[in-house]
């Protein structure tokens, strides 16, 4: 039975050296050819698989101690048709890439080739070009002198606000003073005030008394 | 509206019967004072400005027979602001009377702004000589306070009605003066350049060619960075049209600085009297020759 195994394997292993050729000659190529490879690839994948498939019925059905070394076998060939087929992927992706760039290249090279079979007409387009763009450079120039005349005047303007506010700040200054000055002045006022107000106190209680000390003498003589 | 202007003609009936009746404690000053500023109040509200122009002035009148110069300047200038609107002149002589009130008082401040303003008038009527005057004045009570900028902005303003007026010597000297101060000044250094080409315009127009390559070189003194600028090669190439007399290569020169930064209309006034005189020297040599 392992001879059957044996046969399957060695057809995998030709096969796989086969597909690995047929890859690195596809990368190579371009175009149709690539998708031709590219297909034959595809076949030689699908007929590993079934290899590979076969080869698994065949370990299974044998004894155990050679079935593991056949499974281990099978998982290391499984793993490197896996990788052959992420190396075809990759190709054809790129080659997606490809063909598509040389669709748009194609399309492309066709009007500059007309343009180059017409010299005058592609000077005339750069001169026009460079003008454009010295236009643009001419207009922002412009748009820069503007703003620096702009940004002159509000630093005049800055000037001017700032002198106002220095202004301001000392004419606060005076009037801190005044309102000190003015504080001393009315505590001296309600002192004055309270002052008149025991001197009168004080004369009034003493009348009274005179008045009633006279009284009280008459009164009594 | 209309009954703003009633309420406002009511309440200025009461106020001329308290001044003209008897009043306690004398207070009937003050109390026609309130009365006439509520009548202006109204009389503003319904926008009719000459009466509450002259509400205003009856209002001043009162504070000042109650000797309170500042409240009185101050209603002087309110009448003013309402005159502005209707009548230019009782505007001015209003704001003259509140000057010189604020000048009593001492507050140059205030007296150097309104001088501003009466000079702002004249220039809306385009009376130029009594312009530069109040200027000058304004500019001067400014310097006293130490107001340098408003000082500035009116002595340009005198310089710009002294070029208009052909008094290129006075407009020179000024625009030279506020160069030097404004180079020290951080703020202002960037606006050297407009006042050095403002002076070297008025150069050309007095039209003498060594005074002007002089003054080129004495601006590069003052001002290292002037020799760089468009202004600075403007001058240079105009200069040098005037002195070969060659009215295309002048026109050039205004074209190209032009395209740059659009030229206002005093420049545009003051070259082309540069280019008339140039055109006539021309045509005199033609006759000569």
């Amino acid at each position: 039975m392992s001879k059957v195994f044996e046969g399957y394997e060695r057809q995998y292993c030709e096969l796989s050296a086969n597909l690995s050729k047929k890859i690195t000659s596809a990368s190579l190529l371009d175009g149709e050819q690539k998708k031709q490879k590219v297909s034959e690839i595809k076949g030689g994948f699908e007929d590993a698989e079934a290899l590979i498939r076969k080869m698994d019925l065949e370990a299974r059905s044998l004894p155990p101690n050679v079935k593991a070394t056949l499974l281990a076998k099978l998982r290391e060939y499984k793993t490197d048709l896996n990788n052959l087929k992420t190396e075809v992927k990759r190709i054809t992706s790129a080659n997606a890439n490809q063909a598509a760039r040389d669709e748009l290249l194609e399309s492309g090279m066709a009007d500059t080739m007309m343009a180059s079979a017409d010299q005058r007409t592609r000077l005339i387009m750069s001169t026009e070009r460079l003008n454009q763009s010295s236009d643009r450079i001419r207009e922002s120039r412009k748009t820069m002198l503007e703003t620096e005349e702009l940004g002159v005047s509000i630093l005049q303007d800055l000037h001017q606000q700032r002198q106002s506010l220095l202004h301001a700040h000392n004419t606060l200054h005076g009037v801190d003073d005044n309102i000190s000055r003015s504080k001393k002045v009315l505590t001296n006022m309600s002192r004055r005030m309270s002052r008149n107000k025991w001197i009168i106190g004080s004369i009034i209680t003493v009348l009274v008394i005179a008045i009633i000390l006279i009284l009280y003498f008459k009164l009594t003589h | 509206m209309s009954d703003h202007i009633a309420r406002g003609e009511d309440f200025e009936k009461k106020a001329e019967k308290k001044l003209s009746g008897w009043g306690l404690f004398g207070s009937k000053y003050e109390d026609a004072a309130d009365l006439f500023d509520k009548a202006a109040n109204s009389f503003k509200l319904a926008k009719s400005w000459d009466q509450a122009g002259a509400v205003y002035v009856k209002l001043a009148n009162c504070h000042l027979k109650l000797d309170s110069k500042h409240e009185a300047a101050n209603a002087f200038a309110d009448a003013a602001h309402c005159y502005k609107k209707s009548n230019i002149k009782e505007s001015i002589s209003c704001l003259e009377q509140s000057v010189n009130l604020f000048l009593d008082i001492g507050r140059l401040n205030m007296s150097a702004r309104y001088y501003k303003e009466i000079a702002e008038l004249y220039e809306q009527e385009q009376n130029l000589e009594q312009a530069i005057v109040y200027y000058e004045r304004a500019a001067d009570l400014f310097q006293s306070e130490e107001v340098t900028t408003s000082a500035n902005q009116c002595k340009q303003k005198v310089a710009q009605f002294a070029a208009q007026l052909e008094q290129y010597q006075k407009a020179i000297e000024i625009y030279e003066e506020i160069a030097r101060q404004s180079l020290n000044n951080n703020l202002l250094k960037y606006g050297v350049k407009g006042h050095l080409l403002n002076a070297g315009i008025c150069q050309l127009c007095k039209g003498d060619v060594v005074a002007i390559s002089n003054a080129l070189e004495k601006y590069q003194e003052l001002d290292p960075t002037f020799s760089g600028t468009r202004e600075y090669k403007l001058l240079r190439d105009l200069a040098a049209a005037v002195d070969e007399e060659d009215i295309a290569k002048f026109t050039d020169a205004v074209k190209e600085f032009d395209s740059m930064t659009q030229l206002d209309a005093w420049k545009t006034t003051l070259l082309l009297r540069v280019k008339e005189a140039l055109k006539a020297k021309e045509l005199e040599e033609d006759d000569l020759t």
